[in-house]
Formats: structure tokens, sequence, C-alpha cells
């Protein structure tokens, strides 16, 4: 069983972010389990995405202690509180305009910045980043496969549908290229 | 994963929203409430685009919304609600009315903390709370129980006269997007008997009703209650054989999962039931003969079948997800004195796990089932750190 947390504030798409992924594992034939968990829901708290992709049906009903990836849509909530849910294989996608070296102080995890804001503004998203977050995450995941993701996106994006996918599929070009590059 | 029919990704709140669609209410008065609130939008939804054929009421509260669910009821109407915590307390005395009334209400809570402190973790305190109100209660696991006990719920509360209650853990079960599979509605018009009651209120007959009455007929109005509440589970289980053979998901008041003999039994309610399965066998692949009792109905408790289930079995462990200052867990209690005055009992352990929504892993009960296997039982319950 994978499990996979990805954390934002309420109203930047976290929630939206996580059953987007798990539509696009359900579509590849995965059973999966995506729960949000806020401690109040308004804009700007912490809120907690959990999913969990598996071959058979899922039945645990409790939080992710270990998470194999991680999604940040916002560097601020990458603290200590969160990062004591990685580990060194946890890979990390955090939206941030940092690089790859300002994150080496965080300890012995593998953190993976993506400027998703500079992405959206470059695709006529203005601040909407999940699309643009979730090519870079898929990217790191290795599944679900790109055009899944996208179709998924194409169906469900309320607005500009081509320019959302377009963001997608730049991150994961991005990612995928310097994931083969190593 | 294996093919199924009409396989959907739902959320538990929305799966009860499908289900209660599915069973054709006439009414549903509805009130907000964080978590429960995605059954009332998704509900508004169908009626808007058609799908729903029901006068929905949006009152000024919960207590009005039990109101409404009491007089609609009492015309012949088949009527659903659902609430959450403040909301459910809010609504305490209509609760009490409505089963007086014998009302078939069928209402689902999603189950949170209720304040002070104010919070909105899954915690069953908000509807264990109201057990002595004289409603049919039923606890849910999973999104896909949630739409199937819903459906059920209708056909079991209006055949005894007695409003039922169906709660799901806030989260762990309303949030949780899954695979859920939907009956097709000629399934579901074909399970679910048209609701016709012998008596109803009707305004071309100039009667009265409500007016005080004796002592004796009050009591009388208990014993009748309590006589309905005997039937209850024999009509859960019989509902719940007519749904399996329909749909392949049967249901009972209690779920035995790898119970055969076993040295602990696990007896919880809830969300909590799915994390027991995963320890249960990775408990079996390790040689620990450990089972899970599931109990689905709460009220009335299943006393008999409970004792039946646990006779002879050394150990139990009840997990708790609510507490009852100055008491304890209320399922320990109430299993300590389900069990009361039998010969073969199990030494039973009471573990307020997950009070108040914290976390309560498959390791987590893995290793209580380790801690408690020889223990001696302690009459209060403990608390998980």
């Amino acid at each position: 069983m994978r499990e996979i947390l990805i954390v934002g504030r309420g109203g930047q798409g976290a929630q939206t972010a996580g059953n987007l992924l798990a539509r696009a594992f359900f579509g590849e034939g995965k059973y999966v389990q995506t729960f949000a968990t806020y401690g109040g829901a308004r804009r700007g708290t912490p809120v907690t995405s959990s999913l969990r992709i598996d071959d058979q049906a899922i039945r645990l009903r409790c939080d992710i202690e270990c998470a194999s990836a991680l999604l940040c849509f916002d560097d601020s909530l990458l603290d200590e509180g969160f990062l004591a849910r990685a580990d060194s294989k946890t890979k990390i996608v955090v939206n941030s305009a940092k690089s790859r070296e300002s994150f080496r102080d965080y300890g012995d995890f593998i953190i993976l910045p993506i400027n998703g804001k500079d992405i959206a503004r470059q695709n006529d998203m203005g601040k909407v980043v999940n699309s643009a977050l979730l090519g870079a995450f898929i990217a790191v995941l290795d599944q679900p496969q790109l055009e899944t993701m996208c179709e998924v996106i194409e169906q469900t994006a309320p607005a500009k549908k081509q320019q959302n996918v377009a963001a997608c599929r730049q991150t994961f070009q991005m990612f995928n290229d310097s994931l083969q590059a190593g | 994963m294996k093919e199924k029919q009409n396989l959907q990704l739902l959320s538990g709140n929305h799966a009860v929203s499908w289900g209660v669609k599915l069973a054709r209410p006439h009414v549903a008065p509805l009130y907000p409430i964080t978590p429960q609130t995605p059954i009332l939008e998704k509900l508004t939804e169908f009626h808007s685009q058609g799908e729903l054929d029901a006068e929905l009421l949006t009152p000024e509260s919960e207590h009005s919304a039990m109101s409404a669910c009491v007089a609609a009821s009492l015309t012949g109407a088949r009527v659903f609600t659902a609430t959450s915590s403040q909301g459910l307390l809010l609504m305490h005395e209509l609760l009490h009315y409505a089963s007086g009334a014998r009302a078939p209400i069928v209402m689902f809570n999603v189950n949170r903390t209720p304040g002070s402190p104010w919070a909105f973790w899954p915690d069953q305190i908000d509807s264990l709370s109201q057990r002595d109100t004289g409603w049919i209660k039923m606890y849910s696991e999973s999104p896909q129980e949630s739409l199937d006990t819903v459906i059920q719920a209708f056909r079991i509360a209006e055949k005894l006269a007695l409003p039922l209650m169906i709660s799901h853990d806030a989260f762990y079960v309303s949030h949780a997007v899954e695979p859920v599979e939907l009956p097709q509605q000629e399934l579901v018009d074909n399970f679910l008997p048209a609701y016709n009651p012998e008596l109803r209120l009707d305004t071309s007959l100039g009667q009265s009703f409500g007016a005080p009455i004796d002592q004796a007929t009050w009591n009388r109005s208990r014993r009748e209650a309590g006589e309905a509440m005997a039937r209850v589970e024999n009509e859960v289980l019989e509902t719940g054989k007519a749904w399996g053979e329909l749909t392949g998901r049967s249901y009972a008041a209690l779920e035995n999962y790898r119970t055969e003999a076993a040295d602990t039994i696990i007896v919880t309610m809830g969300s909590m039931c799915g994390t027991v399965r995963d320890a249960v066998d990775a408990l079996r692949d390790q040689g620990t003969a450990v089972g899970l009792l599931k109990v689905r109905q709460f009220r009335p408790l299943p006393v008999q079948t409970l004792r039946d289930s646990l006779a002879g079995i050394p150990s139990v462990l009840v997990l708790d997800r609510n507490y009852s200052p100055g008491m304890g867990g209320i399922l320990h209690q109430e299993l300590k004195s389900a069990l009361f005055g039998m010969r073969d009992a199990p030494r039973v352990h009471g573990l307020l796990a997950g009070v108040g929504g914290v976390n309560v892993s498959s390791n987590k009960i893995q290793q209580l089932v380790a801690e408690y296997a020889d223990a001696k039982p302690s009459n209060d319950s403990v608390w998980v750190e």
C-alpha cells in the first residue's frame, strides 16, 4: 500500500489535489481512499489530505504516520511537525521559489521544490497552483500516468481546462527530465 | 481491481446522500453543521436537478428541523434528516418526543466532538449521550456500509414504528472518498416497500392529539416501545440478509471477523473496526489467535448474541472512542453489564482509545493485544497513551 500526504492552507486546493490524484489512480484500476482533515473549515488554516492506494480494498481508518511521499502547497508549512510524518526515503515535493540547496538544513530528507506560482502564472492560471504541483508530484511518484492525470484535470477543472492541463504537463516534463538526469 | 458494477468514488457523506435519494423520502428537514454539511449539499443538488422528489425544509435550527421531522412523519411521510455533534445535542428534547410518538424518522449523525473545547474530530460521545432517547442506534464503518444501512434503515424503522439513528465517524468515514457500489433504483424500489402507516395525522379528520394522559398510559407507551425494541435485532438481521441477497453485502446486528478459536476478541464500533481488521490479519499471520466483534447495532444492545459470541473467550478488549467523565468508556460499561452473571465470561479490558479523535493505528492495536493478553482486568476504563 502506498500512503501519501498533501498539506496546504485552506483554499489552496490541497483537498482537491488529493481527490484528483485519487481519481487518477482509481481510473488506472487501483483501490483508493482519500480523506481531508482540518481544524476548522476556513481559508488559511492548515488542511491535510491523506491518500492510500492499493491493489486490494482499503480497510485502515487512521492517520498516515509515515508517508512514502508528501506534497506541500506552502513552504511555511514544511516544519518539524509535518516532517515527523516523513523519513529519509519519503519523496517531498514543495511549492517554493527557493532552490533545492536551501532545504538541505531541514535534515535527511529528499525535498524537491517546484515554483508552482511561477508555472501557474506562465499558464495564465493566476495563483491556482494545484495542477502545476500535481504534474511534478506524479513525475516523482512515477504513477499515475500523465495522460490519466490530464484526463481527470480536464474532466473536473471548473474553468481554464486547457491551461490547467498545460501547467500539469509542463511541471511533469521538468521533473521527469531532471529525475532522469539524476 | 475486480470488476464491479456501478462503482463510483464517493465520500462517506455523499454515499449517504445517494442512499437517501434511492430511498425516495417525502420530506427532509435539514440544518448544516460541520462535518455533516456535504450530506445536505448533495441532497439539495439532487433536488435542484430534479432527481429528488422530496420536500426539503431548511428551518432556523436543528431543534426546529427535528420538530418538522416529527410532524411530517406522523402524517405518514417518509422522513430523513442529518446532523452532527452540537446539532444533535440541540435536538435532544425532540428525540424523546419522536420515539414516544413512534415516528419512524431516519437520521444520519456524523460523530464529532462536542464543545467545549471547540473541535471537529471523530468521537462518538455526541450520539452515545443520546442512548436513552428511545431511538434505534447503528454505527457504520465505511462509506459503502453507510449507503447500504441508510436504505435498510427506512425498512427497519417503518416496520417497527421506531426512529433510527445511524452514525459514522467524522473524517475517517464522512470525508473518506473511496469506491462505493451504487445500487440501481429498481433494486431499491423492490427492496423498500412504500410507507403506509395504519395511523396518521390527517387534516381532513377533526381529531385532537397530544393532550396530557394519565400515568398508566404513559407507562404503557414505554412498555410498547420496549416491545418494539425487542424485535429490532431480528429485523436488522432479516433486512440485512435480504439486502445481501440483492447486492452480495449482508449485514447483522453484530459481525464476527476471524473470531474462530480466538484467545482475544476486540470489541468496537464505527471506523475503528477497519483498522482492527488490519491488526487482526497481521496478528493472525504471526500466530496470535485474535478476532474482531463489531457492534453495528448499539441500541437495543444485542445482549444474548453478545453473550453467545463471547462465551468461553479468555480475553476481550473494548476500544471506546468516547468518554463519559466519572464513568469511563460507554461500550465497556455496556458490555460488562451485558455479560453480567455469565459462568464462562471473558476478562473484559476497557480501553479509552481514540477519544477526541487521537490516532489509533494498526500497530497500536497490535501492541495493546500483546500488552493485555494475560493482564488482570480493571473495573475502570484505562486511557491508552
